[in-house]
Formats: C-alpha cells, sequence, structure tokens
C-alpha cells in the first residue's frame, strides 16, 4: 500500500466511525458554541442589591443615587432593617447590601466621621467584587464631595481644594483583556484544552475498534501506519486549529497579538505531540467506550493544572511536575504567552522544544505499541 | 418469576466481573476529589510577583514600596528599566507593573498631582482583578500616611486628621464566605462537576450492558425497565455515598464554615441523581451504541460547570445559556447547596426547591416513545443477558 492509499484509507475509517464524528466534528463545533455561551456578556453589570437607608437624608438619598448610577450596582430594594435585606438575599432577589447609618449626614457636617457598610455575597466571587467595586467607588466618591465642601467652607479656592482631595492620580489599567471581559480570559485556554481531548478521543477510539480486527493496518509496517495515522489527523486538526484560533477567536473578540506565522508554527508540534501521544494511548484500549470516559474525567484537572484558572504559583509543585507530561500544558501557556500577551518567539522557545521532545518520545512509544498490537493479532490467528 | 431482588443480584455481579466501572465506583473518584482539592488547596492567593519599577527613588517611594511588600498577597520584585518589566510581564512572570514616575516627591511637594501607573494581566483575569485592588489599597494606605503628614503642618490639629483624610470610612464585609476563600467557593462546584460526571459515566456503562446484539442488529431486552430500576437501587447508594464523602471532606474534614443542615442535601443530590439518569437514559435509548452514548454524553455533561453560576452569575448569563442551564441537573442542585452551606436554609425550604425539576418530567413520554419504537429481542431475556455478559468485548467493539 502506498502511504496515500493508507492515507485515505484512515480517512474513510474515520468518517465511518459514527462515534469518532460525533465527538470530533460534533464536539468540535458544538463546544465552540456551547463553551463561551454562558460568558458573552463579559462582565458582571448591575448586580442587585439592597439598601437599607437608616439615616434618610439628603446625603444618605444622594449616596444611594450614586450608587445605582454605577454601571455595577442595581438596587432593587429599600429595607428596613437589615434582617429585612438579609431575608432578600437568602431568597437570591438580591446579591449585597449597603447599610447607611443613622446621622451618616449630620456626623459628616460636624466633621465626626461616619462608617458606611457594604455586604456582598462571597459565595459567587464575581458578584462580589462587582457589588464591593461599584459600592466602595460610590461611598468613595460621597466622601470626596463631603471633603471638598468642607475645604471650600474653609475658605480655599476650587483648584486647591480639588488638588488636595486628589494629591496623587492612580492610573489603574488592565492589559492583555482591556475589558476585563470573561470570554478573552477563558476561551484561548480552553479551546486548546478542546483540541487537545477532543483529539486523544479521536485517536483512543479509532484504535480502540481496530486492534482486535482484521484491516489495512495490520498489513502494513507500523511505522507506515503511524505516519498515515499522523497525516490525517494533523491535517483535520489543522483545520479545527484554523477554525478556533482563525475564527473563533476573532468571533469571541479574543486579543489576538501573535503572527499567523507564529502561531502556526507553535501549534505544529503541538498538534503533532498530541497525535502522537493519542496513537500511544490508544494501543491500551480495546473497548471504544473506554477512551471518552478516561479523557473526560482528566479534563477538569488539565484545565485547572494549566495555571491559568488559578495562578500556577498557587498550585503544589508535584502536580505541576506531573502536568508537563501533557501536550496540552506547554501548548496552552504559549497560547497565552505568543497570542494573549504578545511576546516574543524567544519566550516560548523552552515549551516549544518541550513540545517537540514530547512529539519524539510519544512517537517511540506509538511505534512500539502499534507493533505490540500487530504482533498480538498474528499470535492470534 | 425473578424478583426484584434477583435483578439487584445480577447488577451487583455485574458490577463486580467489570474492573473499569468498579474502578468508576471505587477508587477513581476518591482520587480525582482528592486532585481536585489538592490543586486548590492554597485556597487565599498571596506572594504573588509584581513589578516595581520605582523611577524616583525617593523616601516616599520608598515608603510607598514597603508598605506594598507588606501585603501578603504580592511579592515585590524591583526592576530598574521599564523594558524589562514589560517583557517579563508578557511572559507571565509578573503579574502586574507599579511604576513610580521620575520626581515623584519634588511633584508632591509642589502640589502637582503625580500619577503613579499601574498595569495588570488581566488575562488572568482572577489574579490581575485582585492584584489591582490590593495594591491599590497599599498603595492608598502609604499614600494617606504622607497626606497626614501634609495636614499636620498646614496646622490641623491630631485629633481631627482622621476625618479630615477620608470622612467616610467603608466597613466590606463579605458574606457568606467570609475570608473569600477560594476553597469555599470553586471547589464545592468543581467537585459536584465531577461528581455529576461520574454519575453519568456509571449508569450509562451500566445501561450500556444492556444492549443486545444479534445478527448486527442492536436489540434491547423486553425486561429492560426491571433491569434500569435494579440499576437505579445499586448505583444511587454507591453514588451518594460518594457525594457524603465530598461533604465530609469539605464540611468536617477541611471545616470549610457551613450554615444549615447538610442532611438534607443528600436528599437534593439523589433528586439529581433522579434527573441526571432519566437524561442518560433516554440518550442510551436515542443513540443504541455504547461509544456514541458515552460521547454524546460526554458532549452534554462535560461544560456544565461553567454553567452552574458559581464563577459568572446567572442573570448576566444570555437567555439561551439560561434555558440550556436548566438542562443540567447540577444547576439545580448546586442552587440548593449554596442555599444550605451559605444562607442556611431550613429543610422546607430546600423541598420546596426541588420543585424545579419539574421539567424532567417531559423526558419520561420520550422515553417511553422511544422504548416502542426501539428493536427489542425476542426469547428469555435472562439468556440474552447471560450471552450478552459472556462477551462483553464484541458488545463493545461493534
Amino acid at each position: 500500500m502506498t502511504f496515500w492509499a493508507l492515507y485515505f484509507a484512515e480517512w474513510r475509517a474515520l468518517l465511518a466511525d459514527k462515534a469518532i464524528v460525533v465527538t470530533l466534528f460534533g464536539g468540535v463545533v458544538f463546544y465552540s458554541v456551547l463553551y463561551p455561551l454562558p460568558y458573552l456578556h463579559q462582565v458582571p453589570t448591575e448586580q442587585t442589591i439592597v439598601v437599607v437607608d437608616h439615616d434618610n437624608s439628603s446625603l444618605s438619598r444622594k449616596l444611594t443615587r450614586h450608587a445605582d448610577a454605577s454601571a455595577k450596582i442595581h438596587i432593587i430594594a429599600h429595607a428596613n432593617s437589615i434582617d429585612e435585606a438579609k431575608q432578600l438575599i437568602q431568597q437570591g432577589n438580591a446579591h449585597g447590601l449597603l447599610v447607611i447609618p443613622e446621622g451618616f449626614r449630620r456626623n459628616l457636617l460636624l466633621g465626626k466621621g461616619a462608617t458606611l457598610s457594604y455586604g456582598g455575597d462571597a459565595s459567587y466571587f464575581l458578584i462580589y467584587s462587582a457589588v464591593v467595586e461599584g459600592l466602595v467607588a460610590a461611598g468613595m466618591d460621597a466622601g470626596k464631595q463631603v471633603q471638598l465642601m468642607g475645604l471650600l467652607a474653609r475658605g480655599q479656592t476650587a483648584a486647591l481644594a480639588d488638588q488636595s482631595v486628589n494629591s496623587v492620580n492612580i492610573n489603574d489599567v488592565p492589559v492583555f483583556n482591556p475589558s476585563l471581559g470573561y470570554t478573552p480570559y477563558v476561551v484561548p485556554g480552553l479551546f486548546i484544552l478542546i483540541l487537545h481531548q477532543t483529539l486523544l478521543i479521536g485517536t483512543g477510539i479509532l484504535g480502540a475498534g481496530q486492534w482486535r480486527k482484521k484491516g489495512y493496518w495490520q498489513q502494513v509496517s507500523p511505522m507506515a501506519i503511524f505516519s498515515a495515522r499522523m497525516a490525517m489527523f494533523v491535517s483535520l486538526y489543522s483545520l479545527f486549529s484554523s477554525f478556533y484560533i482563525g475564527y473563533c477567536f476573532y468571533a469571541y473578540q479574543v486579543t489576538v497579538l501573535g503572527t499567523l506565522a507564529e502561531t502556526a508554527l507553535m501549534m505544529l508540534p503541538f498538534l503533532l505531540a498530541t497525535t502522537a501521544a493519542g496513537i500511544t494511548l490508544s494501543c491500551l484500549f480495546i473497548r471504544r467506550d473506554l477512551p471518552t470516559q478516561i479523557f473526560l474525567l482528566s479534563s477538569m484537572p488539565i484545565l485547572f493544572v494549566a495555571g491559568f484558572v488559578w495562578p500556577i504559583a498557587l498550585i503544589p509543585e508535584p502536580l505541576v511536575w506531573m502536568s508537563q507530561v501533557i501536550p496540552a500544558i506547554p501548548a496552552i501557556n504559549s497560547m497565552l504567552t505568543l497570542n494573549q500577551m504578545g511576546a516574543d518567539w524567544s519566550a516560548i522557545m523552552p515549551q516549544w522544544l518541550q513540545m517537540w521532545l514530547m512529539f519524539a518520545v510519544f512517537s517511540g512509544l506509538a511505534l512500539a505499541g502499534i507493533r505490540r498490537r500487530q504482533k498480538e493479532v498474528h499470535e492470534a490467528h | 418469576m425473578l424478583t426484584m431482588m434477583d435483578f439487584v443480584k445480577r447488577e451487583w455481579r455485574a458490577l463486580w466481573q467489570s474492573p473499569w466501572q468498579l474502578a468508576l465506583v471505587t477508587y477513581i473518584p476518591i482520587v480525582s476529589v482528592l486532585c481536585l482539592w489538592w490543586l486548590f488547596s492554597a485556597g487565599l492567593p498571596r506572594q504573588l510577583p509584581v513589578a516595581v519599577v520605582d523611577l524616583d527613588n525617593s523616601q516616599i517611594s520608598r515608603m510607598l514600596t514597603r508598605k506594598m511588600s507588606a501585603n501578603a498577597v504580592m511579592k515585590l520584585e524591583s526592576y530598574g528599566q521599564l523594558d524589562l518589566a514589560i517583557k517579563d510581564m508578557r511572559e507571565a512572570k509578573v503579574y502586574a507593573i507599579v511604576v513610580i514616575p521620575y520626581q515623584f516627591k519634588y511633584q508632591l511637594l509642589t502640589s502637582k498631582s503625580p500619577t503613579i501607573d499601574i498595569r495588570y494581566n488581566s488575562q488572568y483575569l482572577l489574579v490581575g482583578k485582585l492584584l489591582s485592588s490590593q495594591i491599590q489599597m497599599s498603595l492608598g494606605a502609604g499614600l494617606s500616611k504622607s497626606a497626614e503628614q501634609k495636614l499636620l503642618m498646614s496646622g490641623v490639629n491630631h485629633a481631627s486628621i482622621a476625618v479630615n483624610l477620608s470622612p467616610v470610612t467603608s466597613q466590606t464585609t463579605a458574606l457568606f464566605n467570609r475570608n473569600n476563600n477560594y476553597v469555599g467557593f470553586l471547589v464545592p462546584p468543581v467537585l459536584i462537576a465531577l461528581w455529576q460526571l461520574l454519575a453519568m459515566m456509571v449508569f450509562s456503562n451500566a445501561l450500556n450492558k444492556e444492549l443486545i446484539t444479534v445478527n448486527n442488529q442492536v436489540t434491547l431486552p423486553q425486561d429492560l425497565w426491571i433491569k434500569v430500576l435494579a440499576k437505579c437501587a445499586v448505583f444511587l447508594p454507591i453514588m451518594l455515598l460518594h457525594s457524603s464523602f465530598i461533604l465530609l471532606l469539605l464540611y468536617q474534614y477541611l471545616q470549610l464554615p457551613y450554615a444549615g443542615a447538610l442532611g438534607v442535601l443528600i436528599i437534593a443530590q439523589a433528586f439529581m441523581l433522579i434527573a441526571l439518569w432519566l437524561l442518560v437514559t433516554m440518550i442510551f435509548l436515542m443513540m443504541k451504541d455504547s461509544a456514541r452514548c458515552v460521547s454524546f454524553c460526554t458532549a452534554l455533561f462535560a461544560p456544565a460547570f461553567a454553567f452552574m453560576g458559581i464563577t459568572f452569575p446567572v442573570n448576566e448569563m444570555p437567555e439561551l445559556a439560561q434555558y440550556w442551564r436548566l438542562l443540567m441537573p447540577s444547576s439545580h442542585y448546586i442552587d440548593s447547596h449554596v442555599s444550605v452551606v451559605s444562607y442556611g436554609a431550613d429543610s422546607a425550604l430546600v423541598l420546596q426547591q426541588l420543585s424545579s425539576y419539574w421539567m424532567f418530567i417531559f423526558i419520561i413520554p420520550v422515553i417511553v416513545g422511544l422504548w416502542h419504537r426501539a428493536p427489542k429481542a425476542f426469547g428469555d431475556s435472562v439468556d440474552a443477558s447471560l450471552l450478552n455478559n459472556s462477551a462483553p468485548v464484541t458488545s463493545g467493539v461493534i
């Protein structure tokens, strides 16, 4: 059999297998829509809070209006007591509360100072941070206004008063994901992981279905079947990767800073190493329903150990070390470094070489695995 | 006539004979639960690298640097040049850069409002947002020190300084998860998502065993339903044992705070399992092939975690996502979980929440319809199943 005949035989075997087609084509397309779906609105806005206003003065009402004007906060109710507010939070109607103490305005005008209390539901961190950021900004604003009034009353000029209220400007800017959106945060790493997992499942099911049956795969040398299978999966996944990185990244407004050539060059050893790893692992399976289950179980740990959801500095060292044999780990990190943060090629060089090393090692293992499977069948017949 | 007990015994035997299924109900859940917990065990982010570029090198700028390094969340690294800091930021070696400008002190003394630049890496959203607020807090504390001196110099008496600096002080309270612990926030939903996947696999594997292949035609046994009930009777207690292990690990061993009675959560979990298994049964009847059934269930339930609404609030999801969320039994359960653990909901409220599963009732007529259309095996079903058990490999391969 020539290489091309074998290559097309591989394609036929893949397309004839409904389980693989469901996982690969269905999975890749389905996930590209489904995973980012909850995050499409990017930033939590208008989180519901309850106000407990014990003061009921002009200033407290102004503060409430200012808080409501914040994009992050929506005031849904005024409660008479903290207990009442607590009930609203427990019923899930509100996620935070603002308590304005009695005598708030009076104390401020007397120069005694007053304390505002904010509370946010920390069972949900994104909601909590939105509520607290919004309320703190409104509170600080109220404070500055009072300060400004005081300074002006003491006879300072407006310009000087303003200067002494804001003596230092703090210019706090997010970079690489300027909108603080949730999809640009999750999508790049997640999509690499989806490519990785579906590729492993695909090779796994294909192998598991073949090893115990007669077929074209035993009539050729391990090297021939290995290279044909590599070529087939890598060409298919070049297509999928182009769809993910070339189309979905733009559609989901992910930061894209890498050049086409560099990103493609980075993806090459990733696809090669993952396919080789997939073929290696497929030699361990004979049941076609197992690869999906095993790789599914590994998905969540791989996602979290990759270090973009939860900082790598906080993950126990042994777990980080163990994760280094998974092709997705260096791939996710180099994708983020190269394409999302715009680093030079030299920055991902070690990880790039690591993926090539994985390719070499997994290729050797895959060849040995195929040889063993072929021998097994020959002995059986 | 076979009794229910015989079918249950048959199920136990089948479980015992299948190494993978046995692994799925014994050590795999425990190992993966412990692994995921270990991953997040740090709980509170601390010592995250931050670059400081001090172009002023004055007494005040050094004081600000000291204030920041006193914050446990940050680990400061000094950079002489901005270029180097930017390069390391791009390579994710530092998560934020603080630039104190040249002549910072001079500008402060001459009333010129200098600007301190903070750039934080929001590609790592969690770390970036945390660092942004912590850096601002530390800088604020440091700057109020120098503002205090300024006020004293301008003749404000010591007692009224605090009020002059910040007339409105704020007290921020994290409700329900007091110290903002990530273990309490993230680990329970992650483990519930994992547990849901395990329950899905266990049940679909058990169902797939019932497929009988005769002459390349896949058929179902006549008495499928009593077998399905037997499977529920076997796997429901086993999976609830695992979920109880999760609850014990989190709330007894790790002593995460909880407000309500955890016992009622077991009932909620049982409901979640039944809803999940209804879905799995429907997919099984639609696919009638072991690999395809598992693949389809995987496609459906793998993203369940994203839809729970813990990391990203439900009311901010697009409407389609909110509907899709209701399809996932885990999102119904997590609401009960949060309301018991955080809000201390009583049993009556949790039982009332269970009514949110009502739409799963509509799956039952679909299952019945699929069952009537499916080809069924003839003859004695017990023999057929024995035949099926004796050759598990063939049924899996074809």
